[in-house]
Protein backbone atom coordinates (compact mmCIF):
# COMPACT_ATOMS: atom_id res chain seq x y z
CA UNK A 1 0.00 0.00 0.00
CA UNK A 2 2.76 2.53 0.77
CA UNK A 3 4.81 1.23 -2.19
CA UNK A 4 1.59 2.23 -4.55
CA UNK A 5 1.01 5.68 -2.71
CA UNK A 6 4.36 6.19 -3.66
CA UNK A 7 3.96 5.52 -7.11
CA UNK A 8 1.31 7.38 -7.42
CA UNK A 9 2.61 10.36 -5.47
CA UNK A 10 5.54 9.99 -8.03
CA UNK A 11 3.84 10.11 -11.27
CA UNK A 12 2.01 13.31 -10.40
CA UNK A 13 5.38 14.91 -9.18
CA UNK A 14 6.85 13.74 -12.53
CA UNK A 15 3.66 15.20 -14.07
CA UNK A 16 4.11 18.16 -12.66
CA UNK A 17 7.65 18.80 -12.71
CA UNK A 18 7.58 18.14 -16.41
CA UNK A 19 4.76 20.64 -17.11
CA UNK A 20 6.80 23.41 -15.47
CA UNK A 21 10.49 22.25 -16.70
CA UNK A 22 8.31 22.29 -20.19
CA UNK A 23 6.85 25.94 -19.56
CA UNK A 24 10.48 26.74 -18.40
CA UNK A 25 12.51 25.69 -21.27
CA UNK A 26 11.24 27.87 -23.66
CA UNK A 27 12.47 30.99 -22.18
CA UNK A 28 15.49 30.00 -23.41
CA UNK A 29 16.65 30.93 -27.17
CA UNK A 30 14.67 28.24 -29.41
CA UNK A 31 15.59 30.29 -32.71
CA UNK A 32 16.05 27.08 -34.66
CA UNK A 33 13.36 24.75 -33.78
CA UNK A 34 8.99 25.18 -32.61
CA UNK A 35 8.47 24.07 -28.90
CA UNK A 36 4.78 23.66 -28.32
CA UNK A 37 3.54 22.91 -24.74
CA UNK A 38 0.00 22.68 -22.80
CA UNK A 39 -2.66 21.06 -21.03
CA UNK A 40 -5.32 19.01 -22.62
CA UNK A 41 -8.59 17.88 -21.20
CA UNK A 42 -8.76 14.13 -21.37
CA UNK A 43 -11.33 11.07 -22.16
CA UNK A 44 -11.29 7.26 -22.03
CA UNK A 45 -12.53 3.98 -22.55
CA UNK A 46 -10.80 1.12 -20.80
CA UNK A 47 -11.50 -2.84 -21.38
CA UNK A 48 -9.66 -5.35 -20.07
CA UNK A 49 -9.90 -9.13 -20.42
CA UNK A 50 -14.45 -9.24 -21.62
CA UNK A 51 -16.57 -7.09 -21.71
CA UNK A 52 -17.64 -6.95 -18.08
CA UNK A 53 -14.67 -4.90 -17.07
CA UNK A 54 -15.56 -1.89 -19.21
CA UNK A 55 -14.45 1.59 -17.73
CA UNK A 56 -14.72 4.99 -18.66
CA UNK A 57 -13.31 8.23 -17.93
CA UNK A 58 -11.61 11.71 -18.24
CA UNK A 59 -8.74 13.49 -16.45
CA UNK A 60 -6.37 16.17 -17.39
CA UNK A 61 -2.91 15.76 -19.80
CA UNK A 62 -0.21 17.29 -20.87
CA UNK A 63 1.55 17.15 -24.20
CA UNK A 64 4.65 18.94 -25.15
CA UNK A 65 5.89 19.45 -28.67
CA UNK A 66 9.40 20.19 -29.91
CA UNK A 67 10.90 20.38 -33.50
CA UNK A 68 14.16 20.69 -35.07
CA UNK A 69 15.02 19.96 -38.53
CA UNK A 70 13.52 16.58 -39.59
CA UNK A 71 13.02 15.77 -36.13
CA UNK A 72 10.25 15.91 -33.51
CA UNK A 73 9.48 14.79 -30.32
CA UNK A 74 5.98 14.50 -28.43
CA UNK A 75 6.11 13.78 -24.85
CA UNK A 76 2.40 13.59 -23.20
CA UNK A 77 1.50 12.71 -19.70
CA UNK A 78 -2.32 12.12 -18.90
CA UNK A 79 -4.19 10.54 -16.13
CA UNK A 80 -7.59 9.66 -15.96
CA UNK A 81 -10.07 8.28 -13.28
CA UNK A 82 -11.48 5.31 -14.88
CA UNK A 83 -14.79 4.37 -13.51
CA UNK A 84 -17.10 1.55 -13.96
CA UNK A 85 -19.45 1.32 -16.88
CA UNK A 86 -23.15 0.82 -16.24
CA UNK A 87 -23.01 -2.22 -18.93
CA UNK A 88 -20.01 -3.73 -16.89
CA UNK A 89 -19.73 -5.96 -13.90
CA UNK A 90 -16.72 -3.70 -12.41
CA UNK A 91 -17.17 -1.92 -9.38
CA UNK A 92 -14.28 -0.12 -8.52
CA UNK A 93 -12.81 3.03 -10.10
CA UNK A 94 -9.12 3.71 -10.63
CA UNK A 95 -6.67 6.04 -11.97
CA UNK A 96 -4.43 5.61 -14.99
CA UNK A 97 -1.13 7.76 -14.73
CA UNK A 98 0.24 7.32 -18.79
CA UNK A 99 3.06 8.14 -20.24
CA UNK A 100 3.50 8.43 -24.00
CA UNK A 101 7.10 9.23 -25.60
CA UNK A 102 7.63 9.62 -28.87
CA UNK A 103 10.85 10.69 -31.24
CA UNK A 104 9.62 11.23 -35.20
CA UNK A 105 11.69 11.50 -38.09
CA UNK A 106 10.35 13.11 -41.36
CA UNK A 107 11.04 10.61 -44.17
CA UNK A 108 9.50 12.11 -47.32
CA UNK A 109 6.26 13.52 -48.27
CA UNK A 110 3.51 13.15 -45.62
CA UNK A 111 5.46 10.17 -44.06
CA UNK A 112 7.24 10.36 -40.68
CA UNK A 113 8.60 7.43 -38.68
CA UNK A 114 8.05 6.92 -35.10
CA UNK A 115 9.70 5.35 -32.14
CA UNK A 116 9.07 5.65 -28.57
CA UNK A 117 7.84 3.77 -25.67
CA UNK A 118 4.12 4.25 -23.52
CA UNK A 119 3.57 3.27 -20.15
CA UNK A 120 0.76 3.36 -18.09
CA UNK A 121 0.24 2.64 -14.07
CA UNK A 122 -2.97 1.64 -12.90
CA UNK A 123 -3.40 2.60 -9.01
CA UNK A 124 -4.72 0.87 -7.34
CA UNK A 125 -2.62 -1.80 -9.12
CA UNK A 126 -4.82 -4.80 -8.73
CA UNK A 127 -8.14 -3.19 -10.37
CA UNK A 128 -6.56 -3.16 -14.23
CA UNK A 129 -3.21 -3.48 -15.71
CA UNK A 130 -0.45 -1.64 -15.82
CA UNK A 131 1.52 -1.77 -18.99
CA UNK A 132 4.68 -1.05 -20.60
CA UNK A 133 5.83 -1.22 -24.27
CA UNK A 134 8.26 0.36 -26.76
CA UNK A 135 6.49 1.91 -29.79
CA UNK A 136 7.43 1.70 -33.46
CA UNK A 137 5.59 3.04 -36.17
CA UNK A 138 4.76 5.51 -39.17
CA UNK A 139 2.48 8.76 -39.11
CA UNK A 140 1.36 10.56 -42.31
CA UNK A 141 0.49 13.84 -41.62
CA UNK A 142 -1.15 16.38 -44.33
CA UNK A 143 -1.61 20.40 -43.66
CA UNK A 144 -5.78 20.68 -44.82
CA UNK A 145 -4.86 24.88 -44.54
CA UNK A 146 -2.79 27.30 -43.04
CA UNK A 147 -2.22 26.36 -39.60
CA UNK A 148 -4.73 23.82 -39.58
CA UNK A 149 -2.57 19.93 -39.82
CA UNK A 150 -4.16 16.48 -39.17
CA UNK A 151 -1.84 13.52 -38.84
CA UNK A 152 -2.52 10.05 -39.04
CA UNK A 153 -0.68 7.59 -36.90
CA UNK A 154 -0.06 3.63 -36.56
CA UNK A 155 1.96 1.21 -35.07
CA UNK A 156 3.21 -1.74 -32.88
CA UNK A 157 3.50 -2.21 -29.42
CA UNK A 158 6.95 -3.47 -28.88
CA UNK A 159 7.98 -5.95 -25.37
CA UNK A 160 4.66 -5.54 -23.46
CA UNK A 161 5.47 -6.21 -19.96
CA UNK A 162 2.08 -6.39 -17.37
CA UNK A 163 2.14 -5.79 -14.08
CA UNK A 164 0.12 -9.16 -13.53
CA UNK A 165 2.13 -10.73 -15.87
CA UNK A 166 0.76 -12.39 -19.54
CA UNK A 167 2.51 -12.14 -22.98
CA UNK A 168 1.37 -10.78 -26.24
CA UNK A 169 2.93 -11.97 -29.55
CA UNK A 170 5.39 -9.62 -31.95
CA UNK A 171 1.94 -8.73 -33.70
CA UNK A 172 -0.31 -8.74 -30.89
CA UNK A 173 -0.40 -5.23 -29.80
CA UNK A 174 -1.23 -2.08 -31.64
CA UNK A 175 -2.15 1.44 -31.65
CA UNK A 176 -3.37 3.80 -34.02
CA UNK A 177 -4.31 7.58 -33.37
CA UNK A 178 -5.38 10.83 -35.22
CA UNK A 179 -4.66 13.91 -34.03
CA UNK A 180 -5.70 18.10 -35.59
CA UNK A 181 -3.77 20.80 -34.72
CA UNK A 182 -4.79 24.27 -35.32
CA UNK A 183 -2.82 27.50 -34.75
CA UNK A 184 -4.41 30.44 -33.44
CA UNK A 185 -3.37 33.92 -32.27
CA UNK A 186 -1.07 34.08 -35.49
CA UNK A 187 0.22 30.15 -34.65
CA UNK A 188 1.31 31.71 -30.96
CA UNK A 189 -1.66 29.01 -29.19
CA UNK A 190 -2.19 25.74 -30.80
CA UNK A 191 -5.50 24.10 -30.66
CA UNK A 192 -4.87 20.24 -30.21
CA UNK A 193 -7.31 17.42 -30.06
CA UNK A 194 -5.95 14.10 -30.62
CA UNK A 195 -6.92 10.39 -30.48
CA UNK A 196 -5.37 7.22 -29.49
CA UNK A 197 -6.54 3.68 -29.68
CA UNK A 198 -4.55 0.78 -28.11
CA UNK A 199 -4.85 -2.71 -27.93
CA UNK A 200 -3.28 -5.94 -26.27
CA UNK A 201 -3.77 -9.00 -27.21
CA UNK A 202 -2.69 -10.06 -23.92
CA UNK A 203 -2.50 -14.31 -23.13
CA UNK A 204 -2.12 -15.35 -19.72
CA UNK A 205 -1.27 -19.04 -19.02
CA UNK A 206 -1.75 -20.51 -15.09
CA UNK A 207 -0.37 -23.70 -16.42
CA UNK A 208 -4.25 -24.76 -18.18
CA UNK A 209 -3.28 -23.20 -21.43
CA UNK A 210 -3.30 -19.90 -22.97
CA UNK A 211 -6.20 -17.67 -22.13
CA UNK A 212 -6.72 -14.55 -23.85
CA UNK A 213 -7.36 -11.70 -21.78
CA UNK A 214 -6.77 -8.58 -24.09
CA UNK A 215 -6.86 -4.78 -23.03
CA UNK A 216 -7.96 -1.99 -24.92
CA UNK A 217 -8.11 1.55 -24.20
CA UNK A 218 -9.58 4.42 -26.92
CA UNK A 219 -8.27 7.19 -25.78
CA UNK A 220 -9.37 11.46 -26.34
CA UNK A 221 -7.33 14.69 -25.54
CA UNK A 222 -8.62 18.04 -26.49
CA UNK A 223 -6.62 21.23 -25.40
CA UNK A 224 -4.22 24.11 -26.21
CA UNK A 225 -0.77 24.35 -26.50
CA UNK A 226 1.51 27.70 -26.59
CA UNK A 227 3.59 27.57 -29.42
CA UNK A 228 7.83 28.95 -28.89
CA UNK B 1 29.91 95.08 -60.62
CA UNK B 2 32.36 93.13 -62.94
CA UNK B 3 29.53 92.16 -65.32
CA UNK B 4 28.99 95.84 -66.15
CA UNK B 5 32.34 96.46 -66.58
CA UNK B 6 32.52 93.43 -68.71
CA UNK B 7 29.51 95.20 -70.65
CA UNK B 8 31.33 98.22 -71.32
CA UNK B 9 34.22 96.93 -72.53
CA UNK B 10 32.29 95.39 -74.87
CA UNK B 11 30.40 97.44 -75.97
CA UNK B 12 33.46 99.73 -76.71
CA UNK B 13 35.78 97.38 -77.87
CA UNK B 14 32.49 95.93 -80.81
CA UNK B 15 33.10 99.22 -83.45
CA UNK B 16 37.09 98.51 -83.42
CA UNK B 17 36.89 94.75 -83.86
CA UNK B 18 34.26 94.72 -86.44
CA UNK B 19 36.10 97.30 -88.17
CA UNK B 20 39.23 94.74 -88.13
CA UNK B 21 36.98 92.48 -90.03
CA UNK B 22 35.75 95.08 -92.76
CA UNK B 23 37.83 96.93 -95.37
CA UNK B 24 38.53 100.51 -94.37
CA UNK B 25 40.77 101.68 -96.67
CA UNK B 26 39.30 104.04 -99.21
CA UNK B 27 41.07 103.27 -102.18
CA UNK B 28 40.31 99.35 -102.05
CA UNK B 29 36.86 100.02 -101.03
CA UNK B 30 35.95 102.19 -104.75
CA UNK B 31 38.37 99.22 -106.75
CA UNK B 32 35.79 96.85 -105.00
CA UNK B 33 33.06 99.69 -106.04
CA UNK B 34 34.14 99.28 -109.67
CA UNK B 35 35.13 95.25 -109.83
CA UNK B 36 30.99 95.21 -108.48
CA UNK B 37 29.90 97.21 -111.33
CA UNK B 38 32.09 94.95 -113.66
CA UNK B 39 34.82 97.76 -114.44
CA UNK B 40 38.01 95.56 -114.18
CA UNK B 41 40.26 98.74 -115.04
CA UNK B 42 39.63 101.01 -112.49
CA UNK B 43 39.02 98.19 -110.44
CA UNK B 44 42.63 96.61 -111.45
CA UNK B 45 44.27 99.75 -110.83
CA UNK B 46 42.63 100.69 -107.46
CA UNK B 47 43.24 97.24 -105.95
CA UNK B 48 47.30 97.79 -107.07
CA UNK B 49 47.06 101.39 -105.86
CA UNK B 50 45.38 100.39 -102.37
CA UNK B 51 48.39 97.45 -102.13
CA UNK B 52 50.95 100.46 -102.18
CA UNK B 53 49.60 101.66 -99.22
CA UNK B 54 48.73 100.96 -95.55
CA UNK B 55 47.03 98.01 -95.32
CA UNK B 56 45.64 95.39 -92.37
CA UNK B 57 46.60 92.07 -92.93
CA UNK B 58 42.88 91.56 -93.79
CA UNK B 59 42.80 94.59 -96.32
CA UNK B 60 45.77 92.99 -97.85
CA UNK B 61 44.45 89.46 -98.74
CA UNK B 62 40.81 91.75 -99.72
CA UNK B 63 43.19 93.58 -102.29
CA UNK B 64 45.04 90.24 -103.62
CA UNK B 65 41.50 88.50 -103.94
CA UNK B 66 39.79 91.50 -105.81
CA UNK B 67 43.34 90.94 -108.26
CA UNK B 68 42.90 87.50 -108.30
CA UNK B 69 39.18 87.86 -109.30
CA UNK B 70 39.56 91.00 -111.69
CA UNK B 71 42.74 89.01 -113.57
CA UNK B 72 40.24 86.10 -113.95
CA UNK B 73 37.33 88.14 -115.21
CA UNK B 74 40.02 89.71 -117.47
CA UNK B 75 41.03 85.93 -118.31
CA UNK B 76 44.52 86.35 -117.20
CA UNK B 77 44.90 83.65 -115.19
CA UNK B 78 48.52 82.98 -114.61
CA UNK B 79 48.32 86.65 -113.28
CA UNK B 80 45.13 85.34 -111.33
CA UNK B 81 46.63 82.56 -109.95
CA UNK B 82 49.91 84.77 -108.40
CA UNK B 83 47.26 87.21 -106.61
CA UNK B 84 45.15 83.80 -105.21
CA UNK B 85 48.77 82.77 -103.84
CA UNK B 86 49.02 85.89 -102.36
CA UNK B 87 45.79 85.32 -100.80
CA UNK B 88 46.34 81.65 -99.58
CA UNK B 89 49.47 83.14 -98.02
CA UNK B 90 47.87 85.79 -96.26
CA UNK B 91 44.92 83.48 -95.03
CA UNK B 92 45.61 79.64 -95.68
CA UNK B 93 42.08 78.72 -94.69
CA UNK B 94 40.76 80.62 -97.21
CA UNK B 95 38.10 79.08 -99.44
CA UNK B 96 35.48 80.40 -101.97
CA UNK B 97 31.79 78.91 -102.27
CA UNK B 98 31.92 77.14 -105.85
CA UNK B 99 28.35 78.16 -105.93
CA UNK B 100 29.12 81.96 -105.74
CA UNK B 101 32.26 81.96 -107.72
CA UNK B 102 33.23 82.47 -111.60
CA UNK B 103 34.86 79.29 -112.68
CA UNK B 104 37.76 80.56 -113.62
CA UNK B 105 38.35 81.92 -110.30
CA UNK B 106 37.89 79.10 -108.69
CA UNK B 107 40.32 76.94 -111.24
CA UNK B 108 42.88 79.66 -110.64
CA UNK B 109 42.65 79.56 -106.60
CA UNK B 110 43.21 75.83 -107.32
CA UNK B 111 45.96 76.28 -109.39
CA UNK B 112 47.55 78.58 -106.54
CA UNK B 113 46.90 75.98 -104.00
CA UNK B 114 49.07 73.60 -105.52
CA UNK B 115 51.61 75.99 -105.99
CA UNK B 116 51.91 77.17 -102.39
CA UNK B 117 52.95 75.24 -99.50
CA UNK B 118 50.24 75.57 -96.86
CA UNK B 119 48.64 73.54 -94.22
CA UNK B 120 44.46 74.05 -94.37
CA UNK B 121 41.59 73.46 -92.32
CA UNK B 122 43.42 71.94 -89.23
CA UNK B 123 40.97 70.26 -87.29
CA UNK B 124 40.86 68.64 -84.16
CA UNK B 125 37.97 66.56 -82.88
CA UNK B 126 36.36 67.65 -79.52
CA UNK B 127 36.41 63.74 -77.74
CA UNK B 128 36.21 62.04 -74.57
CA UNK B 129 37.42 58.71 -73.79
CA UNK B 130 38.90 56.89 -70.49
CA UNK B 131 43.28 56.90 -70.99
CA UNK B 132 44.90 54.41 -72.96
CA UNK B 133 41.26 53.35 -75.04
CA UNK B 134 40.32 56.03 -77.10
CA UNK B 135 42.12 58.62 -80.11
CA UNK B 136 41.96 61.82 -80.70
CA UNK B 137 41.10 62.46 -84.67
CA UNK B 138 43.13 65.26 -86.08
CA UNK B 139 43.16 65.93 -89.69
CA UNK B 140 44.57 68.73 -91.78
CA UNK B 141 45.14 69.44 -95.90
CA UNK B 142 48.47 69.83 -97.01
CA UNK B 143 48.73 71.69 -100.69
CA UNK B 144 52.14 70.54 -101.43
CA UNK B 145 53.67 66.64 -101.37
CA UNK B 146 56.06 67.56 -98.46
CA UNK B 147 57.34 66.43 -95.45
CA UNK B 148 55.11 67.08 -92.88
CA UNK B 149 55.57 66.84 -88.65
CA UNK B 150 53.01 67.15 -86.00
CA UNK B 151 53.99 67.79 -82.61
CA UNK B 152 52.07 68.39 -79.26
CA UNK B 153 53.74 70.88 -77.16
CA UNK B 154 52.97 72.23 -74.16
CA UNK B 155 51.23 70.93 -70.95
CA UNK B 156 54.11 71.13 -69.09
CA UNK B 157 57.84 72.70 -69.19
CA UNK B 158 59.19 70.04 -71.62
CA UNK B 159 56.53 68.11 -72.94
CA UNK B 160 57.24 67.84 -76.97
CA UNK B 161 55.59 64.70 -78.27
CA UNK B 162 56.08 64.15 -82.14
CA UNK B 163 53.16 62.10 -82.65
CA UNK B 164 53.28 61.40 -86.65
CA UNK B 165 55.91 62.07 -89.25
CA UNK B 166 55.21 61.49 -93.05
CA UNK B 167 55.04 62.69 -96.69
CA UNK B 168 51.57 63.47 -97.73
CA UNK B 169 49.80 65.48 -100.08
CA UNK B 170 46.29 66.59 -99.67
CA UNK B 171 43.99 65.63 -96.64
CA UNK B 172 45.55 63.71 -93.77
CA UNK B 173 44.15 62.16 -90.84
CA UNK B 174 46.11 61.17 -87.52
CA UNK B 175 44.95 59.52 -84.76
CA UNK B 176 46.39 60.83 -81.63
CA UNK B 177 46.08 58.06 -78.54
CA UNK B 178 47.14 60.96 -75.90
CA UNK B 179 49.79 59.19 -74.78
CA UNK B 180 53.46 59.58 -73.24
CA UNK B 181 56.35 57.68 -74.36
CA UNK B 182 55.61 55.36 -70.34
CA UNK B 183 52.01 54.99 -71.87
CA UNK B 184 50.36 57.29 -69.30
CA UNK B 185 48.06 59.78 -70.31
CA UNK B 186 49.69 63.61 -70.68
CA UNK B 187 48.74 65.32 -67.81
CA UNK B 188 45.29 67.78 -68.14
CA UNK B 189 47.00 71.09 -69.50
CA UNK B 190 46.35 73.78 -72.83
CA UNK B 191 48.46 72.11 -75.53
CA UNK B 192 49.19 73.12 -79.37
CA UNK B 193 49.00 70.63 -82.20
CA UNK B 194 51.67 71.80 -84.42
CA UNK B 195 51.73 70.77 -87.77
CA UNK B 196 54.68 71.71 -89.87
CA UNK B 197 55.40 70.99 -93.44
CA UNK B 198 58.82 71.12 -95.55
CA UNK B 199 59.73 70.86 -99.12
CA UNK B 200 63.04 72.06 -99.63
CA UNK B 201 63.58 75.21 -98.30
CA UNK B 202 59.82 75.69 -97.59
CA UNK B 203 58.11 75.59 -94.98
CA UNK B 204 54.96 75.88 -93.27
CA UNK B 205 53.66 75.54 -89.65
CA UNK B 206 50.37 75.56 -88.26
CA UNK B 207 48.74 75.32 -85.02
CA UNK B 208 45.77 74.53 -82.87
CA UNK B 209 45.63 75.01 -79.31
CA UNK B 210 43.81 72.29 -77.59
CA UNK B 211 42.74 71.87 -73.80
CA UNK B 212 43.45 68.19 -71.76
CA UNK B 213 41.30 67.95 -69.01
CA UNK B 214 40.76 64.72 -66.78
CA UNK B 215 37.91 63.41 -64.95
CA UNK B 216 36.85 60.44 -63.27
CA UNK B 217 35.53 57.17 -65.19
CA UNK B 218 32.39 56.81 -64.64
CA UNK B 219 31.23 53.71 -62.93
CA UNK B 220 29.15 50.95 -63.32
CA UNK B 221 25.71 50.83 -61.15
CA UNK B 222 25.18 47.81 -59.53
CA UNK B 223 22.22 45.24 -60.59
CA UNK B 224 18.85 45.22 -58.64
CA UNK B 225 17.71 43.48 -61.48
CA UNK B 226 18.25 41.97 -64.84
CA UNK B 227 16.32 43.74 -67.30
CA UNK B 228 13.72 42.32 -69.11
CA UNK B 229 13.39 39.65 -66.23
CA UNK B 230 11.50 39.96 -62.88
CA UNK B 231 11.07 38.07 -59.93
CA UNK B 232 8.44 35.45 -59.94
CA UNK B 233 6.49 34.56 -56.66
CA UNK B 234 7.72 32.08 -54.78
CA UNK B 235 4.57 30.98 -53.25
CA UNK B 236 1.09 30.04 -55.58
CA UNK B 237 -1.94 29.97 -54.62
CA UNK B 238 -3.71 26.11 -55.87
CA UNK B 239 -7.28 26.62 -57.14
CA UNK B 240 -9.71 24.80 -54.19
CA UNK B 241 -10.55 21.69 -54.40
CA UNK B 242 -12.05 19.09 -52.08
CA UNK B 243 -8.68 17.34 -50.73
CA UNK B 244 -8.53 18.87 -47.52
CA UNK B 245 -12.51 17.27 -46.88
CA UNK B 246 -11.37 14.44 -48.90
CA UNK B 247 -8.42 13.75 -46.84
CA UNK B 248 -10.36 14.31 -43.65
CA UNK B 249 -12.32 12.02 -44.56
CA UNK B 250 -9.65 9.42 -45.17
CA UNK B 251 -8.23 9.70 -41.92
CA UNK B 252 -10.71 9.90 -40.05
CA UNK B 253 -12.48 7.17 -41.45
CA UNK B 254 -8.91 4.83 -41.05
CA UNK B 255 -8.84 5.40 -37.84
CA UNK B 256 -12.39 4.68 -37.12
CA UNK B 257 -12.33 1.94 -39.64
CA UNK B 258 -8.85 0.70 -37.37
CA UNK B 259 -10.26 0.92 -34.30
CA UNK B 260 -13.51 -1.35 -35.14
CA UNK B 261 -11.57 -3.64 -37.12
CA UNK B 262 -8.73 -4.33 -34.25
CA UNK B 263 -11.04 -4.23 -31.13
CA UNK B 264 -11.48 -7.70 -29.80
CA UNK B 265 -14.42 -9.33 -30.18
CA UNK B 266 -14.20 -10.55 -26.44
CA UNK B 267 -14.54 -6.84 -24.93
CA UNK B 268 -17.66 -6.23 -26.34
CA UNK B 269 -18.97 -3.27 -28.82
CA UNK B 270 -16.45 -1.20 -29.40
CA UNK B 271 -16.17 2.26 -28.13
CA UNK B 272 -16.02 4.93 -30.93
CA UNK B 273 -17.05 7.88 -28.85
CA UNK B 274 -13.45 9.26 -28.42
CA UNK B 275 -12.72 8.49 -31.91
CA UNK B 276 -15.68 9.99 -33.40
CA UNK B 277 -15.11 13.31 -31.53
CA UNK B 278 -11.67 13.93 -32.50
CA UNK B 279 -12.58 12.22 -36.25
CA UNK B 280 -15.56 15.16 -36.30
CA UNK B 281 -13.28 17.64 -35.72
CA UNK B 282 -10.93 16.91 -38.21
CA UNK B 283 -13.66 16.53 -41.05
CA UNK B 284 -14.97 19.87 -39.85
CA UNK B 285 -11.39 20.99 -39.63
CA UNK B 286 -11.33 19.96 -43.46
CA UNK B 287 -14.68 21.20 -44.66
CA UNK B 288 -13.70 24.93 -43.18
CA UNK B 289 -10.26 24.58 -44.97
CA UNK B 290 -12.30 22.78 -48.18
CA UNK B 291 -14.54 26.54 -48.65
CA UNK B 292 -11.35 28.40 -47.20
CA UNK B 293 -8.99 29.92 -49.79
CA UNK B 294 -5.98 27.37 -49.75
CA UNK B 295 -2.73 28.00 -48.50
CA UNK B 296 0.44 29.41 -50.83
CA UNK B 297 2.23 26.47 -51.61
CA UNK B 298 6.06 26.93 -52.76
CA UNK B 299 6.15 27.16 -55.94
CA UNK B 300 9.39 25.25 -57.19
CA UNK B 301 9.72 26.35 -60.17
CA UNK B 302 9.52 29.92 -59.58
CA UNK B 303 11.83 29.57 -56.93
CA UNK B 304 14.82 27.69 -59.24
CA UNK B 305 13.97 30.50 -61.73
CA UNK B 306 14.62 33.57 -58.78
CA UNK B 307 17.59 31.33 -57.60
CA UNK B 308 19.14 31.63 -61.09
CA UNK B 309 17.87 34.81 -61.40
CA UNK B 310 19.94 36.18 -57.83
CA UNK B 311 23.10 34.36 -59.10
CA UNK B 312 23.20 36.07 -62.39
CA UNK B 313 22.69 39.38 -61.08
CA UNK B 314 25.25 38.23 -58.39
CA UNK B 315 27.87 36.83 -60.75
CA UNK B 316 27.10 40.17 -62.97
CA UNK B 317 27.32 42.52 -59.78
CA UNK B 318 31.17 40.62 -59.31
CA UNK B 319 32.18 41.57 -62.32
CA UNK B 320 30.74 45.06 -62.19
CA UNK B 321 32.70 45.90 -58.89
CA UNK B 322 35.81 44.27 -60.21
CA UNK B 323 35.17 46.74 -63.34
CA UNK B 324 34.67 50.17 -61.03
CA UNK B 325 37.62 48.95 -59.18
CA UNK B 326 39.64 48.90 -62.71
CA UNK B 327 37.48 52.46 -63.69
CA UNK B 328 38.77 54.08 -60.66
CA UNK B 329 42.68 53.48 -61.50
CA UNK B 330 41.17 55.18 -64.95
CA UNK B 331 41.43 58.31 -65.87
CA UNK B 332 38.77 59.79 -68.93
CA UNK B 333 40.76 62.48 -70.92
CA UNK B 334 38.85 65.16 -72.69
CA UNK B 335 40.02 67.25 -75.32
CA UNK B 336 38.28 69.98 -76.07
CA UNK B 337 40.34 72.31 -79.41
CA UNK B 338 40.04 75.86 -78.07
CA UNK B 339 39.74 79.29 -80.77
CA UNK B 340 42.89 79.57 -82.52
CA UNK B 341 45.09 83.04 -82.26
CA UNK B 342 46.16 83.61 -86.53
CA UNK B 343 46.89 81.39 -88.79
CA UNK B 344 49.76 79.52 -89.73
CA UNK B 345 52.82 81.33 -91.24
Amino acid sequence: MRVERWNVGMMERLMATSIVLLSIIPSFQLSAQHFSVGPQIAFGDYREVSSDLHYRGSGIAGSATLQWKQFSADVVLSKLKYKPSNDGTATKEFDASQVDVRLRYYITGPVSAELGFMNRKADPEFEAQSVGAVTAGAQMAYLLGPGVRMALSGGLLFGSKYSGGGSTSALGALQLGLGLTVDALRGRVRVTGDYGFQRFSRKTNDGSGDFPAPIQQSLGRIGFALVF
Amino acid sequence: MRVRLLLVLALGLAPALCAAQTVQNATLRKAQQAFDNLEFRPALSGAQAALRERLTGFERARAYELLGFTYSGMDSILRAVDAFKQVILLEPERDFDPTRTSPKALSAFQVALTQVLVIRQLHVDSVTFVGGQGVVAVRYTVTQPARVVTRVLGGGPQTSLRIDSTVASGQVNIRWPARLASGDPVPAGDYNIVVEATVGQNNFSTSQPIRVTHGAVDTLPHLTSLPGYTYLPETEVPPKSWKPMGLALVYTGIALAGTSAFSSGDLGKTSLREGSLIGGGVILAGFVMTLRKPAPQPARGNILYNQLLREQISRRNTEIAQENTRRRQQVALSVVPVARQGGGR
